[in-house]
């Protein structure tokens, strides 16, 4: 019989997070499906606020490979707890979030094991009693269902696409012996290098992304160009409606060549095809003209809306629900007013 | 020596290489050149030695402007007897989208919209016309022999130029370099010495910016110019040397196109040829040349004697497509490519001096394109092939590429060949086009029968002294007052007058399917997959800004093929974007003002640049 | 120490970003249509990995691009890859698409690097992207970092910077905008790249020259990788269906359309 395993770290407060909670409802769902037996594998610093985050989720058995050295991301030390976890649980199905510390060490260890591995999947079922599984490829341009018979399979299964598991209870993982040899510490995390409050513009919770395109800073009907305007517009939009701020790859390339710039923009905030395709509930675009391709940085946004001055805007037509055809300017300006006056 | 435009770089080092052999340009007739000297050079074996690199065989490069090879723009049907004579166990099952020519059409649209401008004599003739026809067309019963292209062979330019230019460089004895533009010929002692490419790490204007890396010069015994119509190299030597006496460069053409899927039970074969005349204007040709697995190549010509200063390609192209005849084949089918390039229509009257001391000239920029048969493809290749042929003869004998030795060697070739043949035979073919459509047609029905013979006669007139104003246009179709609002509102909004002038004309609205009727910004991006990379220098300048400023009638910005021009500020220049050029060249003789220092030139100088097309069916 | 690195990058070529893609169904599973005749490019985030590499070695070591794809296409897009950094090319001819198991990918990376001649594994730095615009797994380089035995991996890497003792500190994307930091002790090493800081180098032509001599070499040398049968079927492949009505909202008052935007946030 399958056996599956739901892999996670705790986070830095001790909880589960949300991405990690939403990869348990996959497996569980999963597990449900095939009537096979859920175990949990837990790693980290201090995981039993993890573990009791989720004591309810009816798995058979808990495991944890905790203690401070796997207390920060490190591809060796997060990869032998994980192989002893991935051991000491025996399961040929492995269902863990798609974050950015997982998605490192996760296939390494599927290497390990002798197994395969399918990542950032959007899709996890069962069909004809066998796990199938969706995802996107060339930059989400086409998406796949698909199956394998090998085993260990490991999982990894993007944000957005699962409810998030809520179901607390006590529970003691038991834990699990990893062998770390010296050769795993050659690496030393100095820490995380955030961006200060002000310039904090990427909030993957938000319930709203804000597109910014490289309208902002071409001329305008007057025949001149309005950066820092932009600038000022876009910021205090942000920071009353807490959205998080995505852009296109044109604006942010004009942010890196020396031209007048928006200067909280970098290539993290670029969506599209080489850049991220975020998830949020709604997005609003402005100044994005983009081309087929790239619109897809909007693909997994739910409601979309969209301001351009030309009404045969690419990025809207057909992909967007509203399009309003008028200066994105005027707008934010008589937004932000609105929303300071709210 | 000609500095590369707008450089200021004589801080900077600038690099410099020499070679044996330097090609500018990899359209049909450099990839005939090449092919046939790459053969020669592996036969000769060791025996063919580089100049430069004692010991190793000769050095052969290749530059070309896009940013890869086959992002070129054609037809292309062809009669191939130069390439069939290259390849004379030719497979067209090995070049993606190659066929047999089938069948052949030559259709007579009439104009079911009523809204082209049709000459009182047009329309009589017209009246003859069998009608009750309810796809407005009329079918030549009978092709005449000198337009007709079978046995032949319709191709994507795109694919054939990678099927070669994949052989040429396995080969290992020339290498082809997509994505650098070549910024001018060198000249040295009289003599043309070589190349020098464009800079890299400047700004629009051309200053140095971060990464500035001055365009390297290239020394070469043989620099082959095989840039095409439109190509600075060819021109910066004709602005040097001049055009031998009697010759000039004033009839163009643009053709634009579609590669299109066609609806899945289109009756169409694959090597079906239809050419059209008569509509949407009387002056503009088109060509839909069918491709294996449904897909086709579609387009149409605007010459350059078409007297409308509104004239955008794009717009006509889809009322073109429209048209009952061709619509019942195309409804349903969707966009897969799309392009536009410059005709050099003048012929053997436009041919330069095809050689000089270090450098010779093949394909349509050296007049080899023949204006009768509107064939391009196979008279670039074989000009390519005769100039292979003179040079392994020259090297064989170990003598120089003087002006003498290339005239008797590769000059005498061409003069000798059906190439040559045929020019002579289309020389004052399309004269008749100078007075109107009907002499035109006339004059090309008497040169094409009796063999060159015949012909109607039409003086040439540059294009800048042809085109009229707007308002002389559509006198008597839209009142002065009502035009100068049409002008008045699109400046507000900044767009040109095309096709608010065109909606006045009576010409219906384009409904946009999204699938092969789509606005000209989607045709770019969805067909054309048109890009321009960073830290070049905008190859499109305008000369004089004050004549534009007083230019009344901008057909720069109604004829852009990519809507990279459009009208700026008032009293000012336009402004260019080169990331959405096409490099098609038409706004090298869409200018209607003339050079103040140089009447044969317009106001517009096109240069040397990066990007483009990104599609390789064209 | 930087002059000791042995920096070997994997990148392939994917489908110019531009391009019209639609999946077919081959013999050999799913695939793209016209696949052959799509213009290619070096993956962008590949070709970043390359441009930090070639940075890298400027002051001493060596650069190595391993490719596999189809032949024919390599050799294409070498012409344009070529001009952009040194490097000695590695060929393997094989699959380059998407729908190709990264598993497979790894394995024929991995015995190709153990097979390169004159490469210290001691000083290895493997690059490569940390997804491909292809698969977008973001896989590969683990699998063959793992089969080099290689600990000391990093992905989503925008930046490192070496010091005097060899050891590099490298910084990686993380959640929410930010960077994680690492030091590490020096090579072997593992780095996926994400977008990095240095702008696309230009073409010089002189540097293409001199890779070329090696580049049409490795391609004739380039053995065909067998197709490996695996445990992965898919089920289908498909386009995206849907296509939203989009309701146009024309020549309202700037203030109006602030309101409803407003009143959609709120809702
Ligand atoms: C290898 C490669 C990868 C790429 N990857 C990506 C990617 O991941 N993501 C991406 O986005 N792009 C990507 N691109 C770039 C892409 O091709 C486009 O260039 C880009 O998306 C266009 O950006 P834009 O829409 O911001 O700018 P533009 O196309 O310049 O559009 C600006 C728009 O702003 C509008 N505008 C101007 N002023 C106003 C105003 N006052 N009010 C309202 N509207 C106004 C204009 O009407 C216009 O529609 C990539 C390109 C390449 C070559
Ligand atoms: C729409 C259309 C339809 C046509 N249909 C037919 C047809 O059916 N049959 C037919 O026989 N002919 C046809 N032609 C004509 C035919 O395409 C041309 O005659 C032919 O392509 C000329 O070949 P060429 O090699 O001389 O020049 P080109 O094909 O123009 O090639 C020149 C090359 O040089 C490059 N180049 C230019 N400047 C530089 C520079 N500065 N540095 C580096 N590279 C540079 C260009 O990018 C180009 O790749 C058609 C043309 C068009 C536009
Ligand atoms: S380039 Fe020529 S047509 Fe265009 S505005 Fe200037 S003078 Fe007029
Ligand atoms: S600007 Fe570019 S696209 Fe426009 S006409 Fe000139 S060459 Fe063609």
């Amino acid at each position: 019989m399958e056996k599956v395993l739901f892999l996670a770290h705790n986070e830095e407060g001790g909880g589960l997070s949300r991405a990690c909670l939403e990869a348990l409802s996959a497996a569980r769902d999963l597990a449900q499906g095939l009537g096979a037996e859920l175990a949990v594998g837990l790693f980290g610093g201090e995981v039993s606020g993890a573990a009791e985050a989720i004591g309810g989720c009816g798995a058979a058995c808990f495991l944890a490979a905790a203690g401070p050295v796997f207390a920060s991301s490190r591809y060796a030390s997060d990869a032998a707890a994980c192989e002893a976890l991935c051991r000491a649980s025996g399961a040929g199905l492995v269902v863990a979030a798609a974050d950015s510390r997982l998605s490192r060490v996760l296939p390494g260890v599927a290497q390990r094991l002798g197994g395969r591995i399918d990542t950032h999947l959007t899709g996890l079922w069962v069909k004809d009693g066998s796990p199938a599984a969706a995802r996107w490829f060339y930059r989400q341009r086409m998406v796949a269902e698909f199956t394998r018979s090998e085993r260990p399979w490991l999982m990894s299964v993007e944000s957005g696409c699962f409810e998030a598991f809520d179901g607390p209870g006590a529970v003691e993982p038991e834990p699990v012996a990893v062998d770390l040899s010296e050769a795993c510490k050659r690496t030393e995390v100095l820490g995380l290098e955030t961006p200060s409050a002000d310039e904090q513009t990427i909030r993957p919770d938000a319930e709203l992304l804000f597109v910014a395109g490289a309208g902002w800073t071409k001329k305008q009907a007057d025949g001149r160009t309005h950066v820092k305007e932009a600038e000022g517009l876009i910021l205090d939009f942000l920071n009353r409606t807490k959205a998080s701020l995505g852009s296109s790859k044109s604006l942010v390339d004009i942010s890196g060549e020396g031209h007048e710039v928006i200067s909280y923009l970098t290539h993290l905030h670029q969506v599209g095809q080489t850049g991220a395709t975020p998830r949020h509930p709604k997005g609003l675009a402005a100044c994005c003209h983009g081309e087929e391709p790239h619109v897809v940085g909007w693909r997994f946004i739910g409601e979309r809306r969209a301001i351009n001055l030309d009404a045969g805007c690419g990025w809207a037509q057909g992909k967007a629900d509203v399009l309003y055809v008028a200066d994105a300017f005027e707008v934010l300006a008589r937004l932000n007013e609105l929303l300071a006056r709210a | 020596m000609s500095a590369s435009p707008g450089s200021r770089d004589q801080e900077m080092e600038r690099q410099s290489m020499d070679a044996d052999i330097v090609c500018v340009g990899f359209g049909p007739a450099t990839a005939g050149f090449l092919t046939t000297l790459c053969r020669g050079l592996a036969e000769a074996g060791a025996a063919a030695e580089s100049a430069v690199m004692p010991g190793m065989p000769p050095q052969v490069l290749c530059y070309e402007r896009a940013e890869d090879i086959g992002f070129g723009v054609s037809g292309v049907v062809t009669r191939a007897r130069g390439i069939r004579a290259s390849f004379p166990d030719l497979d067209l099952s090995r070049i993606p989208m190659a066929a047999e020519v089938g069948s052949e059409k030559v259709v007579y649209l009439l104009d079911p919209v009523g809204a082209s401008r049709r000459s009182p004599a047009l329309r009589l003739i017209e009246r003859l016309i069998p009608r009750g026809r309810k796809d407005h067309a009329f079918e030549l019963p009978w092709i005449p022999s000198f337009l007709r292209k079978e046995p032949g062979l319709v191709l994507s330019l795109g694919q054939f130029c990678q099927w070669v230019g994949g052989q040429v460089m396995a080969s290992g004895l020339a290498q082809i370099w997509p994505g650098v533009p070549v910024a001018g010929p060198l000249f040295a002692d009289g003599r043309v010495s070589g190349v020098r490419l464009a800079d890299q790490g400047v700004d629009r204007q051309g200053r140095p910016e971060a990464g500035h890396m001055p365009g390297m010069d290239l020394r070469a015994a043989l620099t082959v110019v095989g840039d095409g119509p439109v190509g600075p190299v060819g021109r910066a030597i004709d602005e040097r040397l001049g055009l031998p006496a009697g010759h000039h460069r004033r009839e163009w053409a643009v053709g634009m196109k579609m590669v299109v899927d066609l609806p899945e039970d289109c009756p169409l074969e694959p090597g079906a040829v239809l050419h059209t005349l008569g509509y949407p204007e009387p002056e503009i040709f088109g060509f839909l040349y069918v491709y294996p697995e449904n897909t086709a190549s579609l387009g149409i010509f605007v010459p350059s004697w078409f007297d409308n200063p509104a004239r955008t390609a794009y717009r006509y192209l889809q009322h073109w497509m429209l048209h009952p005849y061709l619509w019942r084949y195309l409804k349903g089918g969707r966009l897969r490519s799309w392009g536009a390039k410059s005709l050099q229509e003048s012929g053997r009257a436009g041919e330069p001096f095809l050689v000089g001391d270090g450098y010779a000239r093949i394909g349509e920029g050296s007049g080899s394109t023949n204006v009768l048969t509107g064939s391009g493809v196979d008279e670039a290749w074989t000009t390519g092939v005769q100039l292979a042929e003179a040079v392994l003869e020259l090297m064989a004998e170990k003598r120089p590429f003087s002006a003498e030795n290339l005239e008797r060697t590769y000059v005498a070739r061409r003069r000798a060949s059906w190439v040559e043949a045929g020019a002579r035979r289309a020389a004052k073919a399309r004269d008749g086009f100078q007075r109107g459509v009907l002499s035109g047609l006339v004059g090309m029905a008497l040169a094409g029968l009796s063999g060159g013979a015949l012909n109607w006669p039409g003086r040439s007139r540059r294009p800048h002294e042809r085109i009229p104003s707007l308002e002389d246009y559509c006198r008597g179709l839209i009142p002065a007052e009502d035009l100068a609002a049409l002008r008045r509102e699109c400046a507000a909004k900044g767009a040109a007058l095309h096709d608010a002038v065109m909606d006045r004309l009576g010409w219906p609205e384009i409904p946009f399917d999204g699938r092969l009727l789509v606005s000209h910004q989607d045709a770019l991006l969805l067909g054309g997959k048109v890009q321009a990379p960073a830290g070049y220098a905008d190859h499109v300048v305008f000369k004089d800004p004050s004549v534009c400023a007083a230019c009344g009638t901008r057909t720069c910005v109604e004829a852009c093929s990519g809507q990279a021009i459009t009208p700026g500020p008032e009293g000012g220049a336009p402004l260019f974007d080169r990331e959405k050029c096409v490099h098609c060249g038409a706004c090298l003789w869409n200018c209607s003002q003339a050079d103040p220092d140089d009447p044969e030139a317009s106001n517009i100088e096109f240069r040397a640049g990066a990007g483009g097309l990104h599609s390789a069916e064209n | 120490m930087s002059a000791g690195f042995h920096i070997v990058v994997c990148g392939s070529l994917v489908p110019d970003p531009l391009q019209t893609l639609e999946p077919i169904r081959g013999p050999q599973g799913p695939g793209l249509k016209n696949e052959m005749m799509l213009p290619a490019i070096l993956d962008p985030w590949a070709g970043h990995a390359l441009f930090e590499a070639a940075n890298l070695a400027a002051s001493g070591g060596k650069v190595w691009l391993l490719s596999m794809g189809p032949k024919a296409k390599l050799q294409q897009v070498m012409m344009s890859v070529a001009q952009k950094a040194p490097f000695e090319l590695v060929v393997l001819d094989g699959p380059a698409g998407g729908f190709t198991d990264a598993h497979f990918t790894a394995r024929a990376l991995a015995e190709a690097i153990e097979g390169i001649a004159g490469l210290d594994r001691s000083r290895l730095l493997l690059f490569g992207g940390w997804q491909s615009a292809s698969r977008g797994a973001g896989s590969t380089l683990q699998m063959v970092g793992e089969r080099l035995g290689v600990l000391d991996q990093f992905q989503g890497v925008d930046e490192i910077r070496v010091q005097d003792d060899g050891a590099f500190v490298v910084k990686e994307r993380v959640e929410g905008g930010g960077y994680l930091v690492s030091r590490c002790a020096g090579p072997p090493a593992v780095l996926g790249w994400a977008t990095g800081n240095l702008p696309e180098p230009p073409n010089n032509p002189q540097l293409g020259m001199a890779n070329m001599r090696l580049i049409m070499p490795a391609l004739q040398r380039a053995e065909p990788v067998p197709a490996e049968p695996g445990g992965l079927s898919f089920a289908s492949v498909e386009l995206p269906k849907a296509r939203r009505e989009t309701r146009l909202v024309k020549d309202l008052p700037p203030a109006e359309v602030a309101a409803d935007i407003l009143a959609w946030i709120k809702s």
